[in-house]
């Protein structure tokens, strides 16, 4: 079974790869992200700590100030905002999609993939244009006659939750496709047969399997949302910054570096924690096991 | 649901299928089939790929709603029931225990979908898993388990609430050889022991002879024969199931006339005599037919009771139990013989002219030609 699972690779006259050739196969590619993923972080983490002079002042400045811990924990519970609303809107597409067949199949794919092929940037100053004072959003409003005065969209938490769920769904999506689609359809025949209605079959037998594109979509979202600059600095008020928008000033007006690294190094920790408990909680080994 | 009668009644549902017919598009993937199946019946359906065999089952499972006909479970109409409610059971080619669940709770699922309590559906399921030799197995996951296993654990979830009909699926048809021979008689103590009806769809056809107590013979979603298996085997109604059905040795002839005896002519000239009761179909005189017989009826060197042919042999093989000669006749028809025991044949070489005599009762007379 593991034997079965590991990937190998091969010659072309069908020999397995010997370790120290597959490794050096795989050298450029680690050598990579070693180099523009792993040596820039660990360089911050060690600013962080050992500039001005080695001590955890710059730490001890991001949670003593209240102000700074307020922006941390909005951009923690923006994330998580963000995430919970791509699965409650992104599931359901996911599901459609892996339904549906021809034509409507293949409207639905590129309506979820074509977004991608747009810039961030496009897709965020699209919305701060409906959310302007008199922009789509409020003219509507006002012609239906539910409200006399303009509301203000633009520069607020909602607008930003708004758009960056927009922007960051179809990385909810696709993860669930996959997983519903590897969902082999004798499974949803098997449970009907021994006697489930739809809505049993999909509770207790497509959704279960369905959760590791759940949990990699989740993922996905609420790690691409903490890093997200450009929609809170387009959509966001000054008043509301997340951290992004924090360290960017930090590094770019204030010049003080080792105080931008320990902001990211507070990140840091919470989104390995969080990976750590992800990853014990729910054993996607398992989950995985015998979709064959 | 009613549990109690589900629980009580063990024996089989009778099933009658009238007029079934499945269109996809362009495509009749079932056409008018009718079959008949007695309370406790287990019956095969047998037939090359794309023949319709999984399309019938989906039907009956409520998989797939026919474009016209009906289904009868015990005189009660079901085309057009949903499966969750026809209380069938199924058991799939590639298990389907459902990976997320211990075994225990995959035999206990569809207990659980008829709202039995969680000590009940349990102590049943092990029950259901001893009765396929798993006790004990039911804190594993399905991906613990050997194919075969899982496959058992499949058979004991398909049973446990003792549904009147178990469809299966060409349910051994992923499993090793060996593995395939303990299922098949898993099965039929199973189905000895709970009286269920069962249909159970193959394209092994020594699986289906050996199983079933009738085969359903399809081709192209019709059904060319449907029988026991000695029947099938000793008298095939149609050219299809001739071939199909076994090996068989086909020569093409011209019926002469047509009596009390048909006289044919064979294509090196010969004019045979054969009793009326060797014509499966009608033939009339003057038109083509094919003459049939199986390797094993052959006797090797001239004898009466039979006609004579003469074959050119082309290869030897000695495959254990008997020895098979094959060969050609005097106008390049193939022919293959099956010979018990060994001994008087060490003379025989390729190349040399055996004598050969086809008892006359072993012939089948066909309409028209082959290919
Ligand atoms: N969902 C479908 N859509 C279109 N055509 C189908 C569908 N299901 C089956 N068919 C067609 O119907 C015919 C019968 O298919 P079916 O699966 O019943 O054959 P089978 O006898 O089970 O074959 P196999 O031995 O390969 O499983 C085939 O020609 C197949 O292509
Ligand atoms: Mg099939």
């Amino acid at each position: 079974m593991t034997e079965a699972r590991r990937s190998h690779f091969w010659h072309s006259d069908g020999r397995r790869l010997s370790g120290l050739s597959t490794l050096l196969l795989l050298l450029p590619f680690f050598a990579i992200i070693a180099f523009v993923f792993v040596y820039p972080i660990l360089q911050l983490l060690v600013i962080s700590i050992l500039e001005p002079h080695p001590t955890l002042e710059n730490y001890a400045r991001v949670v003593e100030n209240p102000v700074h811990m307020r922006v941390l924990m909005r951009t923690l519970w923006t994330a998580t905002l963000v995430t919970a609303l791509s699965v409650v809107l992104g599931f359901p597409v996911a599901y459609y999609m892996s339904r549906a067949k021809g034509t409507v199949a293949a409207l639905v794919a590129v309506c979820v993939i074509l977004p991608l092929w747009s810039s961030v940037l496009v897709r965020t100053a699209a919305w701060s244009f409906l959310f302007q004072r008199n922009g789509l959003i409020n003219s509507a409003l006002m012609a239906l006659g539910l409200t006399s005065q303009p509301f203000k969209l633009l520069y607020t938490q909602s607008a930003v939750v708004i758009a960056m769920t927009h922007v960051l769904l179809p990385f909810m999506i696709l993860p669930i496709y996959g997983a519903l689609r590897s969902i082999p359809d004798d499974y949803g025949r098997a449970a009907a047969v021994l006697g489930a209605t739809r809505l049993r079959t999909f509770l207790e037998v497509i959704l279960p399997l369905s959760l590791p594109g759940v949990v990699s979509g989740s993922l996905l979202v609420f790690l691409t949302a903490l890093g997200f600059f450009i929609t809170p600095a387009l959509l966001g008020s000054p008043q509301e910054m997340m951290i992004s928008t924090l360290v960017s000033k930090q590094i770019r007006e204030v010049l003080d570096w080792p105080f931008a690294a320990a902001l990211v190094g507070v990140l840091t920790v919470f989104v390995t924690l969080l990976a750590i408990i992800f990853s014990k909680t729910l054993r996607f080994d398992r989950l995985m096991g015998n979709a064959s | 649901m009613n549990i109690a009668s589900a629980t009580q009644s063990a024996s089989g549902a009778s099933i009658r299928i009238s007029r079934l017919e499945k269109r996809f598009g362009a495509v009749s993937a079932v056409d008018g089939v009718d079959i008949d199946i007695a309370a406790g019946e287990f019956i095969a359906l047998l037939g090359p790929s794309g023949s319709g065999k999984t399309t019938i089952l989906m039907s009956v499972a409520g998989f797939e709603f026919p474009t016209s006909g009906s289904i009868h479970v015990d005189s009660e109409d079901v085309t057009y029931v949903p499966s969750n409610r026809r209380n069938l059971g199924m058991v799939f080619q590639n298990y389907t225990l459902f990976p997320h669940m211990s075994i225990l709770d995959n035999v206990a699922f569809p207990l659980k979908m008829r709202g039995l309590r969680a000590a009940e559906r349990h102590a049943r399921a092990e029950a259901a898993l001893a009765t396929v030799r798993l006790a004990g197995y039911g804190h594993r996951r399905p991906n613990e388990l050997s194919g075969g296993q899982q496959q058992r654990v499949a058979l004991a979830r398909a049973i446990v609430y003792q549904p009147r009909v178990l469809l299966m699926d060409e349910p051994l048809s992923a499993l090793d050889k060996n593995l395939r021979e303990d299922m098949q008689l898993e099965i039929k103590r199973l189905h000895a022991e709970l009286g269920i009806t069962v249909i159970f769809v193959t394209h092994d056809q020594s699986e289906a002879l050996t199983m079933a107590d009738r085969i359903a013979v399809l081709k192209d979603g019709k059904i060319q024969q449907i029988g026991p298996a000695r029947q099938l085997y000793e008298r095939p109604t149609n050219l299809f199931t001739a071939g199909f059905i076994g090996e068989m040795n086909f020569v093409g002839v011209t019926v002469e006339s047509v009596g009390d005896n048909v006289s044919v002519t064979l294509p090196w000239g010969e004019t045979w005599r054969l009793p009326a009761t060797a014509a499966v179909e009608p033939v009339a005189a003057g038109e083509a037919a094919v003459l049939a017989v199986r390797p094993e009826r052959l006797q090797l060197g001239a004898g009466s009771g039979g006609q004579v042919i003469t074959v050119t042999l082309s290869d030897i093989v000695y495959a254990g139990a008997a020895l098979l000669l094959i060969g050609r006749l005097p106008d390049g028809t193939e022919m293959r013989a099956r010979i018990p025991g060994a001994s008087q044949l060490c003379a025989l070489a390729p190349g040399d002219v055996a004598s050969f005599t086809v008892p006359v009762e072993a012939m089948l007379l066909y309409r028209g030609s082959r290919r």
